[in-house]
């Protein structure tokens, strides 16, 4: 009987687990099932819908640069500090630096350095004309853009290197390089970056995927002639003739094949570099990338007041900064957040509650996942339980939508939650797994000898452990939930509004002052979430530290 | 009004031949007819609608709509607009306790694709703020709730005798959605960038002429939104002498002898717009976000209001001023329909009611949105354009596609 209820639990275990890491393949499959029936002339016309070629360049292009831009300055100021006594500061600002939200940072700089933006007509208006076009930034471009999304996921892989650089003997290797004679930044592109690269793969995979497919920002500054892919095939999904439909079924398969070629990249632009680096260590070449790496020393402090320009531009404008203004005759005043302060409340509790429980539940679930895989002796690969983060999010939140309404399903938070598990499961995965796997089985076993059961053991010494881990992933697994967009509009038909749909959809209306109190309120959010992690992951740690010594 | 009694009075002591007195009398008479007749007819249009309302089926509406949620969707990108909703649904609440949900969209297509999924099923919408071909679309599924007019005593207040609000781009409304306010196209520009110092007849030529005074600061959103597609519809029209073909159905020859009209002339102007062509505002309120901080020269507007309040909330400068085409301002009707999937269809005809009412209507018009009235009771002379037609629906997606084929890429 025990053994029968045991193997039950354990199965239903496994189905919870497989359900939610599966949801997001479920979803793409669905989204792919044609909804109309296709003629051969459908699709030549989609074939050559002009513009089309250009979209998908310019969309590949961006989704390529933007990230390996970032990993490469990441591994840059990795490398620059992780010696350094700073790191420790580093590694603590880097949490609240990851969660300023992507919208935020794009609209931040469009607001400070396009040329209606606040810095260049601040400055120039001291002396009563228009900045030069060339200094600014442009609204809308592929330059904008690739610059908003790889200055957001510089911390995303600084993240991940520091996660990777603990597992890696990287002190050893550096000494290994020293003795062959190579400076230590040539050691660290040699003998370090190469295995780096490899092992951050699926990171940068995830943020590819994020860029090909990130809706919100594309709309706002992205390049319109031609749009960004992902813009054109939102308008196909939500188009309603016949034509439209077709469209948005080849349309996704055809961002299915831009995955793959950009799957393809990586791999290709790892064998190149490695062979690169390798030629250029057999022929003892100086490594010119090297020197340019002590500019990033700059970075923490560049990117800290970039992100608190960023928030007070925010406060500014919505505190009544307007451009019509010089700086001597602005009223200064709290009308606009008083107007809001009752309106934005039941956004931010829904926003609140929803990111709570889907927050709770991805991280139990994906504690499930690693304890199930622990107990059967067998880690499935990686990409398995990431698919949420890997796959393309507007096709699996299309499938997910069509079967939401084919059920007749209610619209309520209860389906938000659900289709923000997938998300937040994935994210908690990504974090844990790490901590989970390395965690000391020497004190299990002393538990195990003082007579606890497996169960009591797992949680007096496991969960306790893990504590400072499942708290750094709760607070990511948060800022993930309130940054989601399209499952929250797409399933909750927009009856269920947060602060990010807000968000955008005032956004879209380009009032700058009110688009700015949202931006606060969105961004403020994620930031509490970290702040009161990393307070309750300090207290942790110290009475572990008291009581364990 | 004591000063025209003033007056008269005067006038008439002066008088002292009696046919004279008779004359003027008569003259007198003939003078004021048309404001008796108007008062009168707005008593019985007053009375009509009491009427209405007392009718035991409109009581029955109003009895089974009491403790309805109404989820109303609607473009939410707009502050006046969403303060005015919010007004709106706090006097819903009091007067007829029903709760008005503002669903703030991005864009309505949004919201029609929902409605074809659920395929005219239990619906997530229950009042929608649509026109043009989103309704046609609706219309021509079959998704529409039907009868509104008829049903909705204050829809008898629509001055259809003044505005087109039977059609939409077109389309016969036939009661699947009811007017709710009126769109008339004009341009919002500083106020030396015309030669040209009358506000009234603006040309394709006086445009170029500005664009190429002021290289890169003008500029329109990018088609298929819908106020850029509308100024290629002005130009059209002005480039083509107002061709009476472009009123009926887009055929393959009238398209061939008009349409290259168009695109020459946007050949020439787009080497001298805003990042030279190689990206357009999005929608027209990023164009006047622009237009604020004075990256661009003019901006595109379907409120004639809009430049008085903008004006008086310090966002433009007082010098700029509104311009229209010397063939009129495009005029049509933005509209309130009600899906067949409503859940709560009463409540939403109620909503529909308080917001053709007299007190709704001045509140927009007045209030900080100034969307303009489409009821006889307040009708807006001063704020009003010569309107000019909308072209046939079938010159929409021409229009539109033709412009993705040439400049979208």
């Amino acid at each position: 009987m025990a053994t029968k209820i045991r193997r039950l639990t354990l199965s239903t275990a496994w189905l919870i687990v497989g359900l939610v890491a599966g949801m997001p393949l479920f979803g793409v499959i669905i989204g792919l099932w044609p909804a109309v029936e296709l003629s051969w002339t459908q699709v030549t016309d989609f074939f050559t819908y002009k513009g089309l070629a250009s979209s998908v360049l310019d969309t590949l292009l961006l989704s390529l640069l933007a990230p390996l831009i970032a990993l490469y300055v990441a591994f840059m100021v990795y490398s620059q500090y992780r010696f350094n006594p700073k790191w420790q500061t580093l590694e603590q600002r880097l949490a609240p630096l990851l969660s300023l939200p992507h919208l935020a940072v794009a609209l931040g700089l469009v607001y400070l350095f396009s040329s209606g933006g606040m810095l260049w007509s601040s400055i120039w208006g001291l002396f009563n004309a228009p900045a030069p076009e060339w200094l600014a930034l442009p609204r809308k471009s592929l330059i904008t853009m690739t610059l908003a999304i790889s200055i957001k996921e510089v911390p995303f892989f600084l993240l991940i290197f520091s996660a990777l650089g603990r597992q890696l003997a990287i002190k050893d290797w550096l000494l290994q390089g020293r003795a062959l004679g190579y400076s230590e930044i040539t050691s660290w592109w040699l003998l370090v970056f190469p295995i780096m690269l490899k092992q951050s793969r699926l990171a940068l995979l995830a943020a590819m995927a994020y860029t090909l497919s990130v809706l919100d920002i594309s709309l706002l500054i992205g390049p319109n002639i031609p749009e960004l892919y992902a813009v054109v095939l939102y308008s196909w999904q939500t188009g309603f003739t016949e034509a439209q439909q077709s469209y948005a079924f080849i349309g996704n398969l055809l961002l299915l094949v831009m995955l793959g070629l950009l799957i393809f990249s990586i791999y290709l632009h790892e064998w190149l570099i490695t062979r690169g680096l390798l030629a250029q260590a057999v022929m003892a070449n100086p490594l010119k990338i090297a020197g340019l790496s002590h500019v990033f020393t700059a970075w923490l402090g560049l990117f800290s007041v970039l992100t608190v320009t960023i928030l007070l531009t925010f406060i500014l404008w919505s505190l009544g900064w307007n451009s019509q203004n010089s700086l001597s005759n602005i009223n200064w005043s709290f009308t606009l957040w008083q107007d809001e302060w009752f309106f934005f409340q039941a956004p931010l509790l829904n926003s609140l509650h929803i990111a709570l429980l889907s927050s709770v539940l991805g991280v139990a679930i994906s504690l499930l996942a690693l304890e199930l895989q622990k107990q059967s002796r067998r880690y499935l690969p990686d990409y398995v339980w990431l698919l949420a983060i890997l796959l393309p999010q507007l096709s699996m939140v299309y499938g997910w939508q069509i079967i939401h309404t084919q059920v007749g399903a209610d619209y309520n938070t209860f389906w938000i939650v659900l289709s923000h598990l997938p998300f937040t499961f994935a994210y908690s995965y990504l974090v844990l797994k790490g901590p989970f796997q390395s965690l000391n089985r020497h004190y299990e076993l002393v538990a195990a000898s003082f007579g606890y059961s497996y169960w009591q053991s797992w949680w007096q010494v496991r969960f306790m452990l893990l504590r400072p881990a499942l708290l750094s992933a709760l607070a990511l697994a948060f800022s993930v939930s309130i940054a989601q967009y399209i499952p929250t509009l797409m399933i909750g038909a927009g009856r269920i509004s947060t602060i990010t749909t807000e968000a955008v959809a005032i956004a879209s209306g380009n009032e700058q002052s009110i688009t700015a109190v949202y931006m606060l309120i969105q961004a403020t959010l994620p930031f509490l979430a970290f702040l009161i992690a990393s307070i309750l992951a300090q207290r942790i740690r110290g009475s572990f530290d008291a009581t364990h010594q | 009004m004591m000063w025209l009694t003033f007056k008269s009075s005067r006038l008439f002591s002066k008088v002292k031949p009696k046919k004279t007195l008779v004359s003027l009398l008569t003259l007198f008479t003939l003078c004021c007819l048309p404001f008796i007749s108007i008062s009168y007819g707005q008593t019985s249009l007053t009375a009509e609608v009491e009427q209405r309302e007392n009718n035991p089926q409109w009581q029955q509406t109003l009895a089974a709509a009491k403790g309805q949620n109404v989820y109303f969707y609607a473009w939410g990108g707009s502050k006046p607009i969403n303060d005015y909703l919010r007004w709106a649904t706090r006097e819903i609440a009091r007067r007829y306790k029903i709760r008005l949900h503002h669903v703030k969209v991005a864009d309505i297509s949004e919201a029609v694709s929902r409605l074809k999924a659920e395929g005219g099923n239990k619906s997530a919408i229950d009042l929608l703020w649509i026109n043009g071909e989103n309704f046609s679309y609706l219309k021509q599924q079959d998704l529409l709730l039907g009868q509104l007019w008829a049903d909705i005593p204050n829809s008898v207040l629509l001055a259809t005798q003044v505005f087109p609000l039977k059609n939409d781009f077109g389309v016969a409304i036939e009661g699947y959605e009811v007017p709710w306010g009126l769109g008339q196209f004009n341009l919002i520009a500083n106020s030396d960038i015309f030669n040209n110092s009358r506000t009234d007849n603006l040309t394709p030529a006086d445009i170029l002429a500005a664009a190429k005074q002021h290289p890169g600061r003008i500029s329109y959103p990018r088609p298929p939104e819908f106020h850029g597609t509308t100024f290629l519809k002005q130009l059209l029209v002005a480039l083509s002498n107002k061709d009476p073909r472009l009123y009926l159905q887009a055929t393959l020859e009238a398209q061939s002898a008009l349409l290259p009209l168009l695109w020459n002339y946007l050949d020439r102007l787009h080497p001298l717009t805003w990042q030279q062509g190689k990206a357009f505002p999005s929608s027209n309120t990023e164009q006047l976000s622009l237009f604020q901080q004075k990256q661009l020269v003019m901006a595109v507007s379907f409120n004639p209001n809009e430049l008085a309040k903008e004006q008086h909330a310090k966002r433009i400068a007082d010098s700029a001023q509104r311009l229209y085409f010397n063939d009129g301002a495009i005029t049509n009707s933005h509209n309130l329909a009600i899906p067949k999937g409503s859940q709560s269809p009463e409540a939403a005809k109620v909503v529909i009611h308080f917001l053709l009412s007299e007190l709704a209507q001045k509140q927009k018009l007045t209030g900080s949105w100034g969307d303009p009235s489409v009821i006889t009771p307040l009708l807006d002379d001063t704020s009003r354009l010569p309107a000019q037609q909308e072209l046939h629906s079938s010159w929409q997606q021409v229009i539109e596609d033709t412009w993705q084929q040439r400049y979208g890429a």
